[in-house]
């Protein structure tokens, strides 16, 4: 089977409307691959910068994977939220990344959105916090079922993530 | 011969710098670092941890110089567990005890050629306004009693942490044998670009 190997960092977001921020992240994938060692999911600590305008979490990530196809090749799909002064968390963002294909070290950043609820919804949030969330984290990495759902665009996350790939070429892969 | 390689891993070769940090609000400060890796892997020679000299910043500019070398060799044959540097950085207060300013974490390049990383850092924060009061008063701060639980990024949702300032290493990365057991990190690709 060939492996592959993800090394890197959930390293921060910006441009969010608060900068009290934490995270909840995943790797989603296929049936032809199977986890061997590492994390596949995991949560960040609640950070907020003093002068800068990205929040920090250096979260690491480094998981080993075995396949025996390339159809489902993982995704890391993000939920941010935000931690108000109350204590709360209040979901300000959901987001995934198709992780790079090629061998070498990518930064990416992932752009996220949120749901948007009815008018009803959003003086509520405007004054109460919350807002609207999704039913299944599912819909963030797949492309069904988000006819008619309205979103808002939210900020950034920042990700590094180093690709190293075992055996590929022995299956005729190019990668 | 071949076979002989495969028994012994791969090496993953480092020289590096800590070369210097932005940080507000401060005087002086210094950098103890260490190497946190996989059961997988080995040191075969260089130092695992070190503490940098105390370094006062440039006037009317927050910069820290230390250009502080780091050389180590690591083997294995599991990129699994790839060595992660770990910075806390500790400055002194008027008293002239060691106070936490930050701490940052960052994966070594995975391939060869050179490379600047940029650390951000972030010190934890009193859970409770009594224990914020009683820390300033006494002026010890919050820390983690290992800093190593970092690497793992498990228990994190339990603390809080404000982030403030940035460390630059520079790291020089040569491997071994790494291709020879399978591997791909695209480093191949690049040297043959070079070439042409």
């Amino acid at each position: 089977m060939a492996e592959v190997y993800l090394i890197g960092q959930i390293i921060g977001a910006s441009e969010f409307p608060d900068k009290t921020l934490f995270c909840k992240w995943g790797i989603s994938f296929g049936n032809n691959w199977k986890l061997i060692s590492g994390k596949k999911e995991g949560q960040t600590q609640v950070d907020s910068p003093v002068y800068d305008k990205l929040t920090v979490w250096s979260h690491p990530i480094d998981v080993h994977f075995a396949t025996r196809g390339v159809q489902g090749w993982p995704k890391l799909y993000l939920q941010v939220y935000h931690y108000d002064k109350f204590g709360r968390g209040e979901i300000y963002g959901y987001g995934f990344i198709n992780i790079p294909m090629s061998p070498g070290t990518h930064s990416i950043d992932c752009h996220t959105w949120r749901p948007l609820g009815g008018m009803h919804d959003e003086f509520t949030r405007q004054f109460l916090g919350g807002g609207p969330q999704l039913k299944s984290p599912d819909l963030v990495y797949t492309g069904l079922d988000r006819y008619r759902l309205h979103t808002e665009a939210m900020g950034c996350v920042h990700i590094e993530l180093s690709v190293i790939l075992r055996n590929f070429d022995k299956y005729g892969i190019e990668a | 011969m071949v076979e002989s390689v495969k028994n012994n891993g791969f090496l993953v070769s480092v020289m590096g710098e800590i070369e210097k940090a932005y940080i507000q609000d401060i005087d002086n400060i210094y950098v103890k670092y260490c190497f946190v890796y996989g059961k997988d892997w080995d040191v075969t020679s260089g130092i695992e941890e070190g503490i940098t000299q105390i370094s006062k910043h440039t006037s009317g500019c927050p910069q820290f110089v230390w250009n502080f070398p780091i050389e180590i060799v690591f083997k294995s044959n599991n990129p699994h567990g790839w060595p992660q540097l770990i910075l806390c950085v500790y400055g002194l207060d008027g008293f002239g005890n060691d106070v936490i300013r930050g701490y940052g974490l960052c994966h070594l390049p995975i391939s060869s050629g050179s490379a600047t990383k940029q650390v951000r850092l972030f010190v934890p924060q009193s859970s409770s306004s009594v224990q914020k009061f009683t820390s300033w008063l006494t002026g010890h701060r919050p820390e983690y009693i290992d800093p190593k639980i970092l690497t793992v990024g498990d228990g994190r949702e339990v603390t809080r942490t404000r982030s403030e300032g940035i460390v630059f290493v520079k790291f020089n990365i040569l491997t071994k044998d790494f291709f020879t057991h399978g591997f791909d990190n695209n480093a191949r690709v690049k040297r043959i670009n070079v070439d042409v």
